[in-house]
């Protein structure tokens, strides 16, 4: 008793006080006791009829813990812990339950409700003694939660896997409710492998919405039903298309793992790869030069002040919202170019008929296509030009995304529509790795510097915000666009950076003891992440040599 | 009739893409346009005495032809070749000939010969009559070069290999005789199997150096039979090490590739982790504040006015280089602190006692340890340092790395030592990704900004330098320092960019971006074909239309682009009386 006592007081001496948690949880009393799992450890849920993507959330909690086989980033990894985990005590078992009149609903239909009306709140004790774990929630989605934070204070070493840190209390619910991810499968296709486990990482990550950037100039990967033609002829061959079952297939992964699927469908700029099927519907489709009329190549829009074209895209558009359940659904309207129009006979005599001015006629096509979403029982998300630079009648519902530049949320806000966090300073994957276009020597990317991980993490989401406007802002996310991506890379560009803002919006401004979250102590924590990761078969790259990811601190530049 | 073939030329100039994907651009090359089949029973036939390595490389060769299936990057991927093909000739039979009078050295004893003694030409010649295919070379390596430039003539479509480009005449030898890759497995570890990968794309861009920073301050991985505690305890893990065994390993794979191994044991700075096994040799080892004992954590670095000390890094180079059979060996040199020692009780009473400044122990140093190397048979190869910034006396012959600025060549130059390029602004694979230390929240990266491929592919190897000074350029290389790599990113960090330097000291300087870059796309999907995880370099939108997604487009027609040419060097089109399919 007195050599079990004395142990557990050199390792609080020894051991650095680092969580492997990201995001950290809001609230969280941790202790320096060993316990080590049982090999008969099991985790049950009470919960009546528990739901199979719950059952199948357990199974992969058990999962984790036996092959992460992650050992502690301290020097020696862990060899210092044998001693102390041979006299550990045993946790054999973990119990779930739901709070008391809490409605039994899947994971995956607790994760596509609307979105301030989800549930990822849970509390998490594991005691020192080695009786049962617990985790309580008010949703099967808070549950899920609650098994990814405890997935993450394990360790192994030596064949046992352990935590060092009972008793542990969590009390924990995100301070925004969209964190997400959103993935460019058009400029280049990425196989459904790769979005799941992409969708396996954020999960682990806490975050909770995927924005699929489906479509775009370059190819059309979607195939809708009723409008087969536009991926035949407008993906890049028929292996990099999106079938119906794969598309089914992501969202119930996705969904599984706490994670609605935001698809957009980007309309009316950033459309020419449809003029391969309909090209009456396309203006100005490969135009040249192209960078008079588009933002990149290839130059074309749909032809909006057409009827036929609008009722074409609202019928394009309610076809794909079909296929997600989401209650989200992006129309796109970035970067859509005047000058294209202009130049379009077509366009140019519809606005002379009608009378009606370019604006005018860009209004009639949102009211015509965001109707339909409507209808469907969507709730309509738009890139932030739709407000800031167009005259267009939009919902109120309607949610923007905001990502020229961070400074543009105040304006959205003042406009009182809720807002997602997106802005190319902060959080563009891909900037700073050089000019994509050809015959540019001595060009960088348009949003130069790379954003590292230590600029996104300090993203402020109420920056210029007021109080009584601060309930607009839904949450955030990084972005991959993928001039200059694909299966390749996209692990390596996207991990762990993304996990920054994935933290920025779950734990809010402060850390649980009531300090401002920093970079300085985030460090630690997010190496522990990327190597989990790593272990799970996600190639997160290293932010440091392997040397100082053992030594919290050394490697500080404020040494 | 002149002028008729010049204007039917210049009319097949406008209008036809180059078909050929070379990477590294040969130097001298002639192409038609006529499709070829590769036969099912397709052999290469090598005549003479024929070592082992160049059995591997004709069999790895046969492999590649069968297993690349790289569809063509153009619209539809080669579906609009499928006519063409059914009348096509088949070519069944490659033929390789060692000149009369050449050694068959085996591959690897070519490529590790001395960097001006090796001999990498080789003439391909590919009729498009069906007749044998044949490369001729005065060694075994020009043969390999051969064969490689061969195996990047082939698409697939339909179950078919074709070229599409014959006939095809290439006499092809490098612009200068280093061309190189670095790896730093110090910073972070990486496995055999990723560095074996690493020279597998070597090898398809011709590079014939593969420089191994093998350790540094972080960790200690190679494992020295005599030094056994070195890497024990400096090591990240015992797995994380490379034993005599994985040398051999490397050593033979890379020399099969035509790839010669330089190893470097960075010395006397950049040693903290010696400190591990042997104490008494490193001064301020893990001294904080780091910033001030050193340009990055951790601190410590030879004590190299210690007699002892000296003698131990003289055996301990030694004894690597036992290891390499290469004959160049690099004993680094970069970054020498001096508060480190200034601080150091040991150095200063040792420097006290021979009554040496800091520079003149360290030219003992040098001496002493250079020696240890040369009496092995190896000419040392250091960074720039040793010969801009300290007072040392080096042996004539020695190799120095450029690093910190590509304009550090000029005096190198001046000082009449041979370099080799290495400069971080142009170079340099890690800059661009910001700070690496911890606490920072939104500091550059030392090297700002990203060096992109085409800013590597426009660097002047002989700027500012005179016609006698430029003799002394023996090539360059890109190189990767993994404070923030590992196995995760080595393929899309180094890929495709890395293989900018590979054309610029292979074919030479001036070559064209534009015109590079749809070959530099062939060169990467066949990479990602072989299993590197090369990156893309646009949408595959773009690569398969060459020139329309370029800054300022060429002028276009419905999306096809004309092209204004596809020659630099004294590359052309064969002559007109080759007969030719216009296939658009």
């Amino acid at each position: 008793m007195g050599g079990y006592l004395f142990s557990v007081f050199v390792l609080f001496a020894w051991v650095p006080h680092i969580y492997g948690l990201w995001p950290i949880p809001r609230s969280l009393e941790t202790g320096s006791v060993a316990l080590k799992l049982a090999n008969s450890f099991r985790i049950t849920a009470n919960v009546p009829h528990p739901p199979s993507d719950l059952s199948d959330a357990i199974s992969r909690t058990v999962g984790h813990l036996r092959t992460d086989k992650f050992e502690r980033l301290v020097v020696g990894r862990g060899s210092a812990d044998s001693e102390t985990i041979q006299h550990a005590r045993e946790l054999k078992s973990l119990t779930l339950a739901l709070a008391p009149g809490s409605p039994v609903r899947s994971i995956s239909d607790e994760a596509i409700l609307p979105i301030e009306s989800r549930s990822e709140e849970y509390t998490l004790h594991i005691p020192s003694d080695g009786s049962a774990a617990s985790i309580e929630a008010n949703s099967t989605l808070g549950l899920l939660r609650g098994l990814t934070t405890f997935e993450q204070l394990w360790y192994f070493f030596d064949g046992q896997v352990y935590t060092l840190e009972a008793p542990v209390s969590i009390t924990d619910s995100p301070a925004y409710p969209y964190r997400g991810l959103m993935l460019d499968t058009s400029r280049n296709f990425f196989p459904v492998t790769d979005i799941k486990r992409t969708l396996d990482a954020m999960s682990l990550a806490k975050m909770s919405q995927f924005h699929w950037h489906a479509t775009d100039s370059q190819s059309f990967p979607l195939v809708i039903p009723g409008f087969t033609e536009v991926a035949a002829k407008g993906a890049y061959s028929s292996l990099m298309s999106y079938s119906s079952k794969d598309i089914q297939d992501i969202v119930s992964y996705a969904g599984a793992r706490g994670i609605d699927v935001l698809v957009e469908i980007d309309t009316p700029g950033h459309t020419a790869a449809i003029t391969e099927s309909h090209p009456e519907h396309i203006a100005c489709s490969h135009a040249s030069p192209w960078s008079q009329v588009a933002g990149e190549p290839p130059a074309g829009q749909l032809r909006f002040a057409s009827s036929a074209t609008a009722n074409f895209t609202a019928n394009l558009l309610t076809a794909a919202a079909k296929l997600f359940p989401s209650k989200f659904f992006s129309t796109g309207g970035d970067e859509v170019n005047t000058e294209c129009y202009a130049n379009d006979s077509q366009t140019q005599s519809i606005l002379q008929s009608t009378g009606q001015t370019f604006e005018q006629a860009l209004s009639g096509f949102m009211q015509t296509t965001q109707g339909a979403l409507e209808k469907a029982g969507k709730t309509p998300v738009v890139w932030e030009e739709m407000v800031l630079e167009h005259n267009v009648t939009l919902s109120n519902e309607t949610v923007v995304m905001v990502w020229i530049s961070s400074q543009h949320a105040a304006a959205v806000a003042a406009k009182n529509f809720r807002i997602v966090h997106g802005p190319s300073d902060f959080f563009y994957l891909d900037c700073g790795a050089g000019e994509w276009l050809g015959n540019d020597v001595s060009g960088n990317s348009w949003c130069d510097p790379f954003k590292s991980w230590q600029k996104s993490y300090t993203f402020d989401p109420l920056a210029n915000i007021t109080p009584e406007q601060s309930h607009l802002v839904l949450g955030g996310q990084q972005l991959l666009w993928t001039e200059q991506s694909d299966p390749s890379n996209l692990d390596s560009i996207v991990w762990p950076r993304a996990a920054s803002s994935a933290e920025v919006f779950w734990t809010g401004a402060t850390l649980p003891d009531g300090s401002p979250r920093n970079v300085k102590s985030a460090l630690a924590r997010l190496h522990d992440f990327r190597f989990r990761l790593i272990q799970r078969g996600v190639s997160a790259i290293a932010l440091q040599p392997l040397w100082c990811a053992l030594r919290p601190g050394l490697c500080d530049g404020d040494s | 009739m002149r002028t008729f073939s010049s204007l039917l030329l210049a009319v097949v100039l406008a209008t036809l893409p180059p078909a050929h994907a070379l990477w590294p651009q040969p130097r001298n090359l002639r192409t038609g346009s006529d499709k070829l089949k590769l036969s099912d029973d397709f052999k290469i036939h090598l005549e003479a005495h024929v070592p082992q390595d160049m059995l591997d490389a004709i069999s790895r060769t046969e492999d590649f032809l069968k297993k690349d299936h790289l569809q063509r990057l153009i619209v539809g991927r080669g579906s609009s070749d499928t006519n063409a093909l059914t009348n096509a000739k088949s070519l069944s039979e490659l033929d390789l000939y060692l000149e009369s009078g050449a050694d068959a050295n085996s591959i690897t004893t070519e490529a590790q010969k001395p960097i001006e003694s090796r001999d990498e030409a080789y003439t391909l010649n590919v009729p498009n009559d069906g007749s044998p295919a044949n490369i001729t070379a005065s060694s075994t390596l020009g043969l390999l070069r051969g064969l490689t430039t061969f195996t990047q003539l082939w698409y697939e479509v339909d179950g078919t290999i074709y070229a599409a480009d014959v006939p095809i005449y290439t006499h092809d030898s490098p612009a200068y005789p280093y061309r190189g890759f670095m790896l730093d497995t110090a910073r972070n570890f990486f496995p055999v199997s990723d560095i074996k990968r690493t020279l597998d794309a070597m090898s398809l861009v011709k590079m014939n150096q593969f420089h191994w920073h093998v350790v540094d301050s972080q960790s200690f991985p190679l494992q020295i039979p005599e030094f056994m505690d070195l890497s024990i305890k400096g090591a990240y893990s015992s797995s994380s090490v490379y034993t005599p065994d994985d040398v051999k390993d490397i050593v033979a794979y890379a020399g099969a590739r035509g790839i010669d191994v330089l190893v470097e044991i960075d010395t006397p700075g950049h040693t903290s982790v010696i400190s591990k096994a042997y104490p008494g040799h490193i001064a301020c080892p893990e001294a904080t504040p780091w910033d001030i004992f050193a340009n990055e954590p951790p601190a410590g670095q030879l004590r190299l006015a210690s007699n002892e000390t000296t003698n131990f890094a003289a055996n301990l180079l030694a004894a690597v280089a036992r290891m390499f059979p290469s004959t160049i060996f690099s004993t680094g040199g970069d970054e020498l602190n001096a508060n480190c020692y200034d601080q150091d009780p040991d150095t200063q009473k040792s420097l006290n006692e021979t009554g040496r400044t800091l520079e003149q122990a360290l030219d003992v140093f040098i001496k002493t340890t250079h020696k240890a190397i040369e009496d092995l048979g190896k000419t040392p190869v250091v960074w720039e340092e040793m010969v801009l910034k300290h007072n040392v006396t080096l042996n004539p012959n020695t190799t120095v790395l450029v690093w910190e600025k590509s304009e550090n060549a000029k005096t190198v130059a001046q000082k009449g030592y041979k370099l080799i390029h290495a400069a971080s602004d142009f170079f340099y694979l890690d800059c661009g990704a910001g700070s690496w230390l911890g606490a920072s929240p939104d500091s550059p990266n030392w090297c700002d900004p990203f060096k992109t491929w085409q800013h590597s592919y426009t660097f002047n190897p002989t700027a500012n330098l005179t016609d006698d000074e430029a003799k002394l350029v023996l090539g360059g290389q890109h190189l990767l320092w993994t404070e923030q790599s590992g196995p995760s990113n080595l393929d899309s960090i180094v890929w495709p960019r890395a293989a900018s330097s590979a054309e610029l000291f292979w074919s030479g300087p001036g070559g064209n971006v534009s015109h590079a870059l749809e070959r530099l796309h062939d060169l990467s999907f066949r990479l990602q074909q072989r299993g590197v995880k090369s990156i893309p370099l646009q949408p595959l939108w773009c690569a398969l239309r060459p020139g329309v997604c370029d800054a300022v487009p060429h002028t276009s027609v419905d999306g096809v682009v004309q092209s204004t040419s596809f020659a630099y060097h004294d590359d052309q089109v064969l002559d007109a009386g080759i007969p030719r399919h216009d296939e658009l």
